[in-house]
C-alpha cells in the first residue's frame, strides 16, 4: 500500500513508498486514463499479446520489483528477463513508469548516465574511480518534480518533514538529499586523480600504473614489481591500466609551441594523423585529433588544410603565424639578427629593397634602435595583409612620400623599374608563404632573389636608408588602413543590407494588415447586402400582412 | 500485387526491416594478400549508391589497408545491397509473430549471451535503442559493444524477415484458396514464433516462473587476453 503524498502528522503504520504528487492518480486495482493513452497498443484490441490484462501484469510486477528495494535503481534488463513479451513494448511500459515516478523515483542517480560518459574524463579507468558524486554538480539545481521550478532545499532528516512539502520523505525509506557539492568537492578528486601519484611510494606514475580493482588505490610499476602493493591487498587485485594512450594527465596539456606544430603539420599533412601525430613529439594521434576539434577553428583548418587559397583561414593562419613571429621575435635577443630579421620583414612587403653591405648595416644598428619597436610591429601588421594590398599601399606610401619633398620623388622615379621588380619578386614569394610559417630559411630565399635583382642593377642604391625605413614604415600603416578601410566598408554594406531587410519586413506586415482589413470590409459588404435584403423582406411582410388587413375589413383599422 | 485472401490475418506489406528505422545489415569479410578485414555495420539502403565508394576508399585509408580492398568492399556491400533490394518489392507477411532472438556474440574482450523476444509486427521497435539500454544497465563501457549488439538484433530480424518473404511466395504458389492460404500462413509462420495463443491466455500470467529467469537473463563476461586470443584462433579454424 503506498501514499502518494506525505502528511506528515500521521504515524506511519505500513510501509511507505514516494511517488511525485502528479502520479496520484495511481492504482493498484484500476487502469487510469493516463496509461490506457499512453500506451494505446494495450487497449486497442489489436492483437491477443497486448490486453489489458497483460499490461496491468506487467506495470504490477514492475513496480513490485522496485520496491522490494527502492533505494537502488531498477534497470529494465532486470525486469525483462521475468517477463513475457516483445522487450521493446516492455522497455515502453517501464520507460512510462520511469517517466511518471512509479519506480525509480527514490532510487540514486546513475553515476555513469550516457551524458557523464561524453565528458572530458577520457580515461575510462577515471570514471571507475569518481563514481557517484555527492550531491548535484555546480550549476545544477535540483528540482522537486521534472518540470517545476522550484529548487528542493535539503531536508532536515528522514523522519520528519522535509523544507517543502513537495519532497515526501518517509520513514525508512526516505531520499535524504546530501548537500550540494562545491567544485572542489566534485572535481577535486579529478584534480589530484590526473597526476596519478602511487599509493605506495607517493611518486608519480606517469607511463603506467596498476590499480587496485577493488578500490581507488593506484601504485606506480615500480611498486608493482617490488611487491608493495601496500596493506591487504594481494598481486591478482591489482589491473594494469597504459596511461601513455587515453591518460588525462598527457592530453590535458598543451602548450603554446605544440599548438603552433599541430597546426602546421596540419596544414602541411591534411589528414594523414600519423605524420601529423609525429611531428607533434609529445602528443599522441588521438590527443590531436581532439585538440584541434576544440580549437575554435580547428574545423576549418581540416577542410581547408589542402586549399593554399581560402581567405578565412589565410588569414586566421598569418594572424596566428603573426603572433607567432612576434612571439619567435620576443625570444630573439640578439641585436643584429633583431635587425636582421626586421629589415627582412619589411623588405618582403614589396618595398623598394635593397642589400646594404652588412658593414653598413652595423653602423646604422643603434640609429634604428630607437624605432626598433615600431618597426617590429609596423613588420608585424603587414605580414597580416595580402600582398597586393601590401602592393598598392606601397605605392600609395611613395606618393605620400613624395608629396613631401620633390627630392625624394626624383629619387623614387629613378627607381621606379626597380619598384615594379623589386614588388613583384617579393610578391610571387609571399603568395605561398601565406599559408606556411614564417621561417628564417624563407627569408633567407627571399634573400637571394632580392641579391639577384639587386645585383642586377645596383646602380640604383643611393637612395638613403632613412627614406627606406619610413617608406617601409608609411607602406606597412598604409596598408593596415586600407585592411580597415575594407573591413569598414564591409561594415557598411552589411548595415544597409540589414535595413534593407527591415524595411521589407515591414513592408510585409503593412501588407499584410491591409489585406486583413480588405477582407474585413468584403465581409462587412456582404453582411450589410444581407441585412438590406432581410429589411426589404420584412417590409415585403408588412406590406402583406397590411394588405391581408385592408382585405378583411377597414373596421379593424378604424376601431 | 495483394492477395485478397488473406483478410483475416494481416494483409501483406511491402517489405522492409522491421524496425523504426529502415537500415540494412552489412556483414563484410574478405581476405586479399594475407589480410583479413572483418566488419559489420547497418547500412541506409536510400543512400545513394556512390556513397559505397567514397566509403569503401576512407575505410581503406583510415585502415590503411591495401588498395585492392577498395574494389572488393565495394562489391561486396553493393551485391549485399542489391540483394535488399531485390526482396522490396515484394509482399511479406507480418502476422503477428513474437520471435525469440539469441545473441551469441563477441566484441573485444566482451562476451555477451542473451535471450529475448521480439515482435516483428512492431514497426516502431529499435534495435540501436535496445542496445543503449542493454549496455547502459550492464554497465559496458567499450563503445563498440552497443553497435555489434544492434547489429546482431538486426541481422536476425533480416533473416526472419527474409523467410517470411519466402513463405508468402510460397503461398501464392501453392493456391490452396482461401481456408487453405490460412492455415498455409499459420503453419508457415515459422517454426520460430512462440504460440502466442498459448502464452497470452486469459488464465495464464506473463510473468514467468522463476526458475525461468535465468533462460531470459543476459550473461556479459569480460575475458582476458589469452582467452580473446583462444576464441578468435578457434573462430579463424572454423571459417576457413
Amino acid at each position: 500500500m503506498e501514499m502518494p503524498q506525505y502528511d506528515p502528522n500521521t504515524k506511519p503504520e505500513f510501509e511507505l513508498y514516494t511517488i511525485p504528487s502528479h502520479s496520484s492518480w495511481f492504482r493498484w486495482d484500476d487502469i487510469h486514463e493516463t496509461e490506457r493513452t499512453a500506451l494505446k497498443e494495450f487497449f486497442d484490441g489489436s492483437s491477443i499479446s497486448r490486453t489489458p490484462k497483460i499490461y496491468k501484469e506487467y506495470r504490477d510486477f514492475m513496480i513490485n520489483k522496485y520496491r522490494e528495494e527502492p533505494s537502488r535503481r531498477l534497470t529494465f534488463t532486470q525486469v525483462r528477463k521475468s517477463l513475457v513479451g516483445d522487450v521493446s513494448l516492455l522497455h515502453k511500459v517501464f520507460r512510462f513508469l520511469d517517466e511518471w515516478g512509479l519506480i525509480n523515483f527514490g532510487a540514486v542517480s546513475r553515476g555513469d548516465d550516457s551524458d557523464n560518459r561524453d565528458s572530458s574524463l577520457g580515461d575510462t579507468e577515471l570514471k571507475n574511480q569518481v563514481k557517484i558524486e555527492e550531491g548535484a554538480p555546480n550549476g545544477v539545481r535540483v528540482v522537486a518534480l521534472p518540470n517545476s521550478l522550484k529548487p528542493i532545499s535539503v531536508p532536515n532528516s528522514g523522519a520528519d518533514g522535509s523544507g517543502n512539502g513537495k519532497v515526501a520523505v518517509a520513514g525508512e525509506t526516505g531520499v535524504k538529499l546530501p548537500p550540494l557539492a562545491s567544485y572542489s568537492d566534485v572535481f577535486g578528486d579529478l584534480v589530484k586523480l590526473k597526476g596519478f601519484k602511487c599509493g605506495s611510494c607517493g611518486e608519480q606514475c606517469n607511463s603506467g600504473c596498476y590499480e587496485y580493482s577493488k578500490g581507488s588505490f593506484v601504485i606506480c610499476e615500480k611498486c608493482f614489481k617490488n611487491g608493495n602493493y601496500g596493506e591487504d591487498k594481494s598481486k591478482d587485485d591489482f589491473r594494469f591500466s597504459d596511461l601513455g594512450g587515453n591518460s588525462l594527465t598527457h592530453g590535458a596539456t598543451w602548450t603554446e609551441a605544440e599548438t603552433l606544430l599541430l597546426l602546421e603539420s596540419v596544414m602541411r599533412h591534411g589528414d594523414n594523423w600519423e605524420l601529423v601525430a609525429q611531428n607533434v613529439p609529445t602528443k599522441s594521434k588521438l590527443d590531436c585529433i581532439s585538440k584541434l576539434i576544440e580549437l575554435p577553428f580547428g574545423e576549418f583548418m581540416m577542410g581547408s588544410a589542402h586549399e593554399m587559397n581560402s581567405c578565412p583561414t589565410g588569414s586566421l593562419n598569418s594572424l596566428k603565424e603573426g603572433q607567432s613571429a612576434s612571439s619567435e621575435n620576443q625570444n630573439d635577443v640578439k641585436m643584429e639578427d633583431q635587425v636582421h630579421d626586421q629589415m627582412n620583414e619589411s623588405k618582403q612587403n614589396g618595398d623598394a629593397a635593397t642589400e646594404e653591405p652588412p658593414a653598413k648595416r652595423k653602423r646604422i644598428a643603434p640609429l634604428s634602435d630607437g624605432g626598433s619597436t615600431l618597426i617590429k610591429q609596423v613588420a608585424h601588421i603587414s605580414t597580416m595583409v595580402g600582398p597586393h594590398v601590401t602592393a598598392a599601399a606601397a605605392e600609395a606610401a611613395v606618393a605620400a612620400l613624395c608629396n613631401e619633398s620633390s627630392c625624394p620623388r626624383e629619387i623614387f622615379d629613378g627607381d621606379e623599374d626597380y619598384l615594379a621588380n623589386g614588388l613583384s619578386s617579393p610578391t610571387m614569394v609571399s603568395d605561398p608563404e601565406r599559408a606556411l610559417q614564417v621561417d628564417a630559411s624563407k627569408m633567407e630565399e627571399n634573400q637571394s632573389d632580392l641579391t639577384e635583382t639587386q645585383d642586377a642593377s645596383s646602380e640604383k642604391n643611393d637612395v638613403p636608408l632613412n627614406l627606406r625605413i619610413r617608406t617601409a614604415t608609411a607602406t606597412a600603416l598604409g596598408a593596415a588602413a586600407a585592411n580597415a578601410k575594407l573591413l569598414a566598408d564591409q561594415e557598411d554594406r552589411e548595415i544597409e543590407h540589414l535595413v534593407a531587410i527591415i524595411i521589407e519586413t515591414q513592408m510585409k506586415k503593412l501588407h499584410s494588415k491591409i489585406n486583413y482589413f480588405d477582407d474585413l470590409e468584403l465581409i462587412m459588404e456582404k453582411e450589410y447586402n444581407e441585412m438590406m435584403q432581410l429589411k426589404e423582406c420584412l417590409v415585403e411582410e408588412r406590406i402583406d400582412v397590411l394588405e391581408r388587413a385592408l382585405k378583411t375589413g377597414v373596421s379593424k383599422w378604424r376601431s | 500485387m495483394k492477395l485478397p485472401a488473406t483478410s483475416s490475418s494481416k494483409a501483406p506489406v511491402k517489405f522492409r526491416m522491421p524496425t523504426a528505422d529502415n537500415l540494412v545489415p552489412i556483414r563484410l569479410d574478405i581476405e586479399t594478400e594475407g589480410q583479413r578485414y572483418k566488419d559489420a555495420f547497418t547500412w541506409n539502403p536510400s543512400d545513394p549508391d556512390s556513397e559505397v565508394v567514397v566509403f569503401a576508399k576512407r575505410t581503406v585509408r583510415d585502415l590503411k589497408l591495401p588498395p585492392q580492398f577498395i574494389t572488393q568492399i565495394a562489391q561486396s556491400i553493393q551485391t549485399q545491397l542489391t540483394e535488399f533490394r531485390s526482396y522490396e518489392g515484394q509482399d511479406m507477411y507480418t502476422a503477428e509473430k513474437i520471435v525469440p532472438i539469441k545473441l551469441d556474440l563477441r566484441v573485444n574482450h566482451t562476451l555477451i549471451k542473451d535471450h529475448f523476444l521480439w515482435d516483428l509486427n512492431n514497426y516502431e521497435s529499435d534495435p540501436e535503442e535496445f542496445a543503449r539500454t542493454f549496455c547502459n544497465d550492464m554497465g559496458i563501457e567499450d563503445p563498440e559493444v552497443g553497435p555489434a549488439v544492434a547489429f546482431a538484433i538486426r541481422e536476425q530480424l533480416y533473416e526472419i524477415a527474409i523467410q517470411s518473404v519466402a513463405s508468402a511466395r510460397e503461398i501464392k504458389i501453392s493456391k490452396k484458396g482461401r481456408r487453405g492460404a490460412e492455415h498455409a500462413i499459420s503453419s508457415k509462420g515459422g517454426g520460430n514464433a512462440l504460440d502466442l495463443m498459448k502464452l497470452f491466455r486469459y488464465n495464464s500470467s506473463v510473468v514467468r516462473k522463476r526458475k525461468e529467469w535465468y533462460v531470459y537473463e543476459p550473461i556479459v563476461d569480460i575475458l582476458s587476453n589469452e582467452e580473446v586470443d583462444a576464441l578468435e584462433a578457434r573462430e579463424d579454424r572454423n571459417t576457413r
